[in-house]
């Protein structure tokens, strides 16, 4: 076992609440401790190295008050918010019925999100998920009936304080929408010291047939903050998963999407954008799994890499040999703007059936000459040029998203992570 | 047609049979006894021995890669007999007269260009029978040239300054497995070196056997060209039918000093086993070459035989200005097993690669296609293209890309493109509806797939590979 385990199997140990998760805690805390630390050969993590975790002291992240930051992304939306892993009904809106925090389920509630737990991953895959059940306390239920649909988005807003140095705190989010259903989520995790933190946070998405679910996930923390998030969905036959996903910050972030078209007529849309700087580290690592016949998936990443940041990406479409007329096609572009940066990619297709279209791309450059010379050349300063360029890489995943509120948010955003001053972004954020 | 189909599948493999030449055979097993045994029955110097010692030790501290998208037996390195000569080569024959005439009847049987079809071919073979070169041809007319074509055994002996000093020094004994494991027990192969500004007047070939049962076959090929200089070298392999697995461990070495250019080509044809996939060679081969300033070398291969496939023939880009290419075709029928690609090593500045690669699968074959582009630190300018498609027959095969990217330069330009599919029907309506069977149809269509790396095959070799496409595909369609 690594020191990081050693120590984390030790704070899982002083989980005790609530009752009825503890026998999931120990069953992960087994396979927690039965895992094999990657090390430099390990396929899975050759590009990131774990030391950030293993050179540090962690403790548990304690329930606390907390204020809301100024800067929420979407007003009209239901608001849950998680404080170091715990819900706080404070700073939450009152919660309809089919939104419930793990924390307030009733016995027959929890009955059947013990069931649901779980059901969606595959351990041996997703290193740290099992790290994520042994230390398991609380949780966001989104359970849909047939048919149902939400008025508005639900706005998932994680907070850690960071008070104190080394906290570590466990998200886990059970979504399951019934047939036809249909619901908005939005995840937003933030941290409010700069000191060093972490977060485990895994999702699990299971659509039912016909269900249609946007899925945005925004992970812009600090450089301080450590990341190991996982999603894992679930598609019925025709049902919709629109994804996002947007990662800056944090010196260690792991973003794994597993997806999976269990059902036929299933679309599948994932889109996502890395903006590592200064010397951060993100590393995704998404596998997109056809089982049955006549699914699509479409996803694309891009990244831009700044300073001494280093990014991976690692996309793999797997097509099992039932999986006929499969369409699926995978993009990921990234600009190094800097000597320093650095980017690996690695999209991978394995199929195993003859009548499918698959198709992958991958390109990695510098921003074009060419644009920046006409941009240059009209009076436009170089710096300014090249905050247009590479915001506009990215803008137009940002342009594609439905929710507006989201879209009108993340552009001074992304602007402000291109810019070091404000005056660099004055073109861009107006809509 | 499925009369016709049903004839072509059974079609046995055409180069299978078997010599009966009596053989000096080491008993199967691997430990130093061994290693000293190779080196004295070459009488190779002290210093050749250390190395392929130190290459054994490192390579007992090893494990056996698993990595690779294929499944095998184990292979027990203990059952494998590491020295197996011809007999009547204890002389070496001065011409072919002298040549065993059973030797001459294999080589005849593959249509080696050996004896009057030397000149007709224009080509030079330093063929091997197992593992020592038997007879080199056209020795004198490359000597003319200055050009260095002989078995590495014997350049050992005649040229040791030059082997010493590139021996290794682009796979080092400790660079993989297998390539540790061919160090210490490399039996023969071709040594190769084109002195400076010197154009090699022809093509330079060697065909290769694998002829002795049990007998793994351990090529090492070292091909050194010297500033300026430029060499085309034909590699084609064929064995006989038989039930064992064989493993093969070859390595080849490319040096290419500033400004020369290295092309090399192979045709691989290999037993791949029985419709049952019983059989077959394990073809597990280390090959890379480096480039100066300004030097260039290009892989070509079409891969049809072998059961076990793991092959990346590479490229380091070292010297500014170089260029490295890799194009492939990679077929596999029934339960055969590929797992090859490519690394393209960019370190120097304004360094070039391309990659091209074509994989076809068909029957319940695994074909997988895997790559590394490096653009290191210091690749300012570097530039890199990759197709890599992939080609489906029938519903039980699979078809995978693994490719790996990775850049640390700015302004280093990476592009990667890959697709999947199978034959469209569209193609396939069209071709039907002007009056070609299926067969024909798909031999064409395929071709077509393919002809991107064929053009870039010498002639004879591109005929031969368009050939033997031909010949694997039937009866994977209808």
């Amino acid at each position: 076992m690594s020191e990081f385990q050693i120590q984390s199997v030790a704070l899982a140990s002083q989980q005790t609440a609530p009752a009825w998760l503890s026998h999931l805690r120990q069953q992960q805390t087994e396979t927690w401790q039965a895992a094999a630390w990657p090390g430099r050969k390990t396929e899975a993590w050759r590009y990131t190295s774990l030391a950030p975790l293993e050179n540090q002291t962690w403790q548990l992240a304690q329930a606390c008050s907390a204020e809301l930051p100024d800067d929420l992304v979407l007003s009209d939306a239901l608001r849950v918010v998680f404080v170091n892993g715990h819900f706080s009904a404070q700073l939450s809106d009152p919660l309809p019925q089919g939104v419930t925090p793990f924390s307030r389920a009733q016995p027959e509630e929890q009955v059947l999100i013990l069931a649901g737990l779980n059901q969606t991953l595959v351990a041996d895959k997703h290193l740290f998920a099992s790290l994520n059940g042994a230390l398991l306390n609380d949780g966001l239920w989104l359970h849909l009936e047939p048919g149902q649909r939400l008025a508005q988005p639900i706005y998932l807003l994680h907070l850690q304080t960071a008070q104190q140095e080394g906290e570590l705190a466990p998200v886990r989010i059970l979504v399951q929408l019934g047939q036809s259903a249909e619901a908005t989520l939005l995840e937003d995790y933030r941290v409010q010291a700069p000191g060093i933190s972490a977060v485990s946070a895994v999702t699990e998405l299971q659509l039912g047939a016909n269900a249609s679910l946007q899925h945005y996930r925004l992970n812009l923390e600090e450089e301080n903050h450590l990341h190991l998030g996982s999603v894992h969905a679930t598609l019925a036959a025709d049902a919709r998963l629109q994804g996002f996903t947007l990662a800056s910050g944090s010196r260690l972030k792991r973003l794994d999407y597993h997806l999976r078209h269990l059902g036929q007529g299933a679309d599948l849309k994932l889109q996502g954008i890395y903006l590592p700087r200064g010397n951060q580290r993100i590393d995704y690592h998404t596998e997109v799994e056809h089982v049955v016949p006549h699914c699509t998936t479409d996803e694309v990443f891009r990244g831009v890499i700044a300073d001494t940041a280093k990014a991976c990406f690692n996309g793999r479409i797997h097509i099992h040999p039932q999986a006929q007329k499969t369409l699926a096609e995978m993009s990921n572009r990234n600009l190094l703007t800097s000597p320093r940066a650095e980017i690996n990619t690695k999209p991978e297709l394995e199929i195993y059936a003859d009548d499918v279209k698959c198709a992958h791309g991958a390109t990695v450059s510098q921003l074009n000459d060419e644009a920046l010379f006409y941009m240059t050349s009209r009076g436009i300063s170089a710096a300014e040029a090249r905050v247009m360029l590479s915001f506009g890489f990215v803008n137009e995943l940002v342009e594609g998203l439905a929710l507006e509120e989201l879209r009108v948010w993340l552009r001074p955003k992304i602007a402000a992570i291109f810019a070091q001053t404000s005056s660099l972004t004055r073109h861009l954020i107006h809509d | 047609m499925s009369e016709q189909v049903e004839k072509l599948i059974r079609k046995e493999y055409s180069a299978g049979f078997h010599t009966d030449i009596e053989s000096e055979t080491l008993p199967p097993g691997l430990n130093e006894e061994v290693i000293r045994f190779i080196s004295a029955k070459k009488g190779e110097p002290e210093w050749l021995l250390e190395w392929r010692l130190k290459a054994f030790k490192v390579w007992q501290s090893m494990q056996e890669p698993d990595w690779a998208h294929v499944t095998y037996p184990k292979i027990d390195f203990q059952a494998i007999s590491y020295y197996s000569a011809p007999k009547s080569l204890a002389d070496r024959p001065k011409s072919l007269d002298e040549v065993d005439p059973d030797l001459i009847e294999t080589y005849n049987k593959l249509g080696i260009p050996l004896h009057e079809q030397e000149m007709l071919a224009g080509v030079a073979v330093d063929a091997v029978f197992d593992s020592v070169s038997v007879v080199t041809t056209f020795r004198e007319k490359l000597e003319e040239a200055g050009v260095i074509f002989c078995p590495i055994s014997e350049a050992v002996h005649k040229y040791p300054d030059l082997v010493k000093k590139y021996l290794g020094s682009v796979v080092p004994q400790r660079d993989n497995y297998y390539a540790a494991l061919n160090s210490a027990v490399f039996s023969d192969g071709s040594f190769v070196y084109i002195p400076k500004g010197v154009r090699s007047p022809m093509e330079l070939s060697t065909y290769f056997r694998i002829n002795e049962m049990n007998t793994g076959q351990f090529e090492r090929t070292l091909i050194i060209a010297d500033e300026g200089a430029y060499v085309s070298y034909l590699e084609g392999c064929t064995a006989p039918q038989r039930d064992e697995n064989q493993l093969h461990a070859a390595v080849v070495e490319l040096v290419a000093l500033d400004n020369a250019e290295i092309k090399y080509s192979t045709v691989q044809n290999w037993y791949p086993g029985n419709e049952e996939g019983k059989g077959g060679i394990y073809n597990f081969v280390t090959k890379r070459g480096i480039c100066h300033t300004r030097a260039k070398i290009s892989w070509t291969q079409v891969e049809t035989g072998s059961a076990v496939t793991w092959k990346y023939p590479s490229c380091i880009l070292k010297g500014d200005y170089s260029i490295g290419e890799f194009y492939s075709v990679a077929l596999t029928n029934n339960f055969q097993q590929a797992d090859t690609g490519t690394k393209m090593i960019h370190l120097g500045k304004h360094t070039k690669s391309t990659i091209i690669s074509k994989g076809i699968s068909a029957g319940q074959s695994q074909n997988a296609y895997r790559g590394l582009v490096r653009m290191g630190p210091t690749a300012e300018g570097a530039r890199n293209y990759t197709q890599c498609d992939s080609l489906l027959i029938g519903d039980r095969c699979g078809a995978h890309t693994f490719p790996y990217i990775e850049s640390a330069h700015p302004t280093a330009v990476v592009e990667h493109e890959a697709t999947t599919s199978k034959v469209s029907d569209d193609q396939m309506f069209l071709c039907q509806q002007r009056g070609l069977d299926a067969e024909k149809a798909v031999s064409m269509i395929v071709n077509g797939f393919c002809r991107e790396v064929f053009k870039q095959l010498p002639m004879e070799f591109a005929v031969e590979a368009g050939k033997l496409l031909e010949v694997s595909l039937e009866g994977s369609v209808g």
